[in-house]
């Protein structure tokens, strides 16, 4: 009876350990693509504003949210997340700040198998980037939540 | 006068001793097989880490002669950074150019070990595991021609 039972604990906490890995695996691509797709949106600033102050002065530095939200939409498109279905897209932008949140599921390989467990996991990407003027870049205060 | 019983040999003993021995040994073996699949996620992440070094060298970089170069040295020191080899990293550009507004894609492969347990050694040929990093190069930034209007 041991063997049996070694070798059924032995699959059953191989099957979890390959779940749990492929969610993290999941969120960890979803918070990395939510982070290059930030980092693309924070250049849509609009222009209108950041050039009216005239030539040789930058003038505001401001997240259009319109051109953000098609650069995302980009980024992600160029980035095609693996193993995740990305179902929600959240662009937040904020004078020079914007915000990206992306929310995925990620299918489990063994769990789906046993009645009454769950078959995927949901999983939240969030990440937040700052458009800053300058060689250096000017400090800006982090937002605390998005 | 005693009775006696039937004699009892040792050969069910010998034979219930030589399952919990090899049992104890598949299940030792098999546990690091399933633990050897962290080394799959390991490499996962690194190759993730090397992709998306290797892009923000790429559209930061100062001219195009040196932006290859520059996103493929970032790829390898990612990759040492995470305790691999670099002989088993790959990269490739999957799209863009290095120009004004241009989105880069580039993808990292990391081939790895099928098996690589304690004793045994090394087996199988390995399969790859691949991540891939995109990003725009600033449409801002100094340094290089034409005008920013990519969001236009």
């Amino acid at each position: 009876m041991l063997v049996p039972a070694a070798v059924l604990v032995l699959v059953i906490l191989g099957a979890i350990a390959v779940d749990f890995s492929v969610a993290f695996l999941g969120q960890r691509e979803l918070t990395s693509a939510a982070a290059a797709a930030a980092n693309d949106a924070s250049t849509a600033i609009a222009e209108e504003r950041f050039y009216r102050s005239g030539a040789g002065d930058a003038g505001d530095v401001v997240i259009d949210g319109g051109r953000a939200a098609r650069v995302v939409d980009q980024a992600l498109a160029a980035r095609a997340p693996r193993g995740v279905t990305i179902d929600g897209v959240s662009v937040d932008p904020s004078g020079g700040q914007v915000c990206v949140v992306l929310r995925g599921r990620v299918d489990y390989v063994f769990a789906k198998a046993v009645p009454g467990m769950a078959d995927g996991a949901v999983v939240q990407g969030r990440s937040t980037a700052t458009a800053v003027t300058g060689a250096a870049g000017s400090p800006v205060e982090p937002r605390p939540a998005c | 006068m005693r009775a006696v019983g039937p004699r009892r040999d040792e050969a069910g003993q010998v034979g219930g001793v030589e399952g919990a021995i090899f049992g104890v040994l598949v299940f030792v073996f098999g546990t690091l097989v399933v633990v050897n699949a962290w080394a799959v996620v390991d490499a996962k992440l690194a190759a993730g880490s090397a992709a998306r070094e290797a892009t923000r060298s790429y559209v930061e970089a100062r001219s195009a002669s040196e932006a290859g170069t520059s996103a493929q040295r970032a790829a390898e020191e990612a990759i040492r950074g995470h305790g691999r080899q670099v002989e088993r990293l790959g990269l490739r550009s999957v799209d863009g150019r290095f120009a004004r507004c241009a989105r880069v894609t580039l993808e990292a492969t990391y081939r790895v070990p099928l098996l690589a347990v304690p004793v045994l050694g090394r087996r199988g040929a390995g399969f790859t595991v691949a991540a891939r990093h995109s990003e725009v190069v600033d449409p801002y930034r100094s340094g290089l021609a034409g005008e920013a209007s990519c969001g236009a």
